[in-house]
């Protein structure tokens, strides 16, 4: 399966921004437009993950 | 006074649900049967799957209960857009091969598949009564949801007791009349509301109460930091570990989840779900909302405890705006539990009719019929749930996903590895099973700071492939074209050559 659609590697990287870094993120500090870190990194990992999505998605269809 | 007009809006909107809900079904009685009600005929589309996923993704517990969690711990809350990103990422891969597989050999559910997989038509019977009781829980949780909102935009002139009862009385009634796809249509209208609600509250209470987001965030920061990070506020026991284990399991257990699977294979094609993956994701944005909006209640309203904390979010609507608006907002709150409540209830439904009473001969002919009375029946347990074992809202959830977790070898290692054995797969079940609700009712959950569920689903695993290796090999005749599910990818390329 993964052979034949590499792409699929890219549906790991929500696991990798929400739960993998996690160690890494864990602060409040520094603030990032006004929010503390933890939840400016996780909101990032929410809006990164959609492309993740397609970028698979895009790898099937060609 | 107040009362009286949030309950009237309420009411008005509650009475627009059903009949919209009878619209949606209007016109197809005919064909009904029970593929038309339970997975509406197959024939969905993007958008509808959209929002009906959405729909189920986004509950009562993610309006109330995130809330609610926000405000007893902070940052541990974050798990549910965790995992639920995760899972659609997930869901990218196996939901189209779930309906490829479900519409190759005409199956309704998991109950369904497992059958199939196994050529045991009592497993299927069995995996449904397990799957019920893991579901009831989250449709206890839902009543809760709605009994809460209920009572609270009536500013307490409906006791919760009553208000539990109306939050069943009403979906049971629209379940019963209007199927999956009536749901789907109603989602339509709750998404609507809900993402207007939370847009306004988003930028309304931080303005009202502290003068913009601003001066919010900066007391957030400075003032409850706690909150902040893991392990959040309080001896809550939910640190990194238990964070990182509870969105794994649940990213996991959400695709196989019944109901999630209900949506799968309601799609009209595999494109559909594919697409779907893609866009789910960036709905949950919208669940940082009440999380913001429950930690901004503890300035506003401090000193909620226990499930008290569900009503954080709408001390501070009741606190700050008119009736009517209160009555709108309990509309998208009530709406967010009866559209996944509908869902659950009718998954439960199908598995019932599909799996356990076609093995009674003599209930064949009326399955359909016996489905919905199963509706009605798993509901009322639901309710007498709600009134002899409360429980905050996520901890609900929490013991839904960790049980129905168990199932994963069953059916998606099932489905994917010939060699599993049905012995091997049933005593991993009936361990993991056992797992769970020995930490569940010794309440030693969270266990060694991780997910009790994910220390089931170990053992669950061991055991289900020691006793495969170790065990006596399966025969069955059958060609594993048959029995296993294949890549959707190559199979929908065939699909489309043969084309």
């Amino acid at each position: 399966m993964l052979r034949r659609r590499p792409q699929l590697l890219w549906l790991l990287v929500p696991y990798v921004l929400y739960l993998g870094a996690l160690p890494f993120v864990n602060r409040v500090r520094p603030v990032v437009l006004g929010l503390p870190f933890l939840f400016f990194w996780l909101l990032g990992a929410t809006v990164l993950t959609p492309v993740a999505v397609w970028l698979t998605r895009r790898g099937d269809r060609r | 006074m107040n009362a009286a007009v949030a309950t009237s809006v309420f009411g008005v909107f509650m009475v627009a649900t059903v009949a919209l809900g009878l619209l949606a079904v209007r016109g197809r009685r005919g064909g009904g049967g029970l593929a038309e009600w339970s997975v509406g005929g197959r024939s969905l589309g993007t958008v509808f799957i959209w929002v009906l996923m959405a729909g189920e993704g986004y509950t009562s517990f993610s309006y109330l209960g995130a809330a609610g969690w926000g405000y007893n711990y902070g940052a541990p809350v974050l798990y549910v857009v965790a995992y639920m990103s995760c899972g659609y990422a997930v869901g990218y891969v196996v939901g189209p091969m779930l309906w490829a597989y479900a519409r190759k050999h005409g199956l309704v559910g998991i109950t369904d598949m497992v059958a199939h997989r196994f050529g045991r038509p009592w497993l299927g019977a069995l995996v449904a009564v397990l799957a019920t009781v893991f579901l009831l829980p989250y449709i206890q949780l839902q009543i809760t949801g709605m009994g809460v909102v209920v009572s609270t935009i009536s500013y307490g002139a409906i006791s919760l007791n009553w208000a539990y009862f109306i939050a069943f009385a009403v979906t049971t009634g629209f379940v019963v009349v209007s199927g999956l796809r009536g749901s789907a249509w109603v989602s339509v209208l709750k998404d609507l509301l809900v993402i207007v609600t939370l847009g306004f509250l988003a930028i309304y209470v931080p303005v009202h109460y502290f003068d913009g987001y601003g001066p919010f965030l900066d007391r957030l920061v400075t003032e409850k930091s706690e909150w902040l990070t893991f392990p959040g506020h309080g001896d809550s026991g939910l640190g990194q570990a238990w964070f990182i284990t509870t969105s794994f399991l649940n990213s996991l257990t959400v695709v196989i989840f019944p109901t999630t699977v209900a949506g799968y294979l309601g799609a009209r094609n595999a494109d559909v779900l594919r697409r779907n993956a893609m866009w789910l994701p960036a709905y949950n944005v919208l669940l940082f909302v009440p999380m913001l909006l429950g930690m901004a209640a503890l300035f506003v309203v401090p000193g909620l405890v226990g499930a008290e904390s569900n009503l954080a979010l709408f001390k501070l609507v009741t606190d700050s705006l008119p009736a009517w608006s209160v009555g709108i907002i309990g509309v998208a709150a009530a709406l967010s539990s009866i559209v996944p409540m509908a869902v659950f209830m009718l998954v439960i439904g199908t598995m019932w009719g599909r799996s356990v009473l076609s093995l009674v001969p003599r209930w064949e002919r009326r399955q359909k019929g016996a489905a919905q009375l199963v509706v009605v029946v798993a509901g009322s347990l639901a309710l007498l749930l709600t009134y002899t074992a409360p429980n905050t809202l996520v901890r609900l959830s929490l013991i839904s996903y960790e049980g129905m977790a168990q199932l994963l070898p069953m059916v998606l290692l099932g489905l994917m590895w010939r060699r599993l054995t049905l012995l091997g797969a049933m005593s991993g079940l009936v361990v993991g099973v056992g797992v769970v609700c020995g930490f569940v009712f010794m309440e030693n959950d969270p266990v060694w700071g991780v997910n009790a569920g994910i220390v089931a689903l170990a053992a669950n695993l061991a055991v289900a492939l020691v006793v495969t290796y170790a065990g006596p090999r399966e025969r069955d005749e059958r060609p594993d074209d048959e029995v296993l599910a294949r890549d959707e990818w190559e199979a929908d390329r065939e699909v489309v050559n043969v084309r």
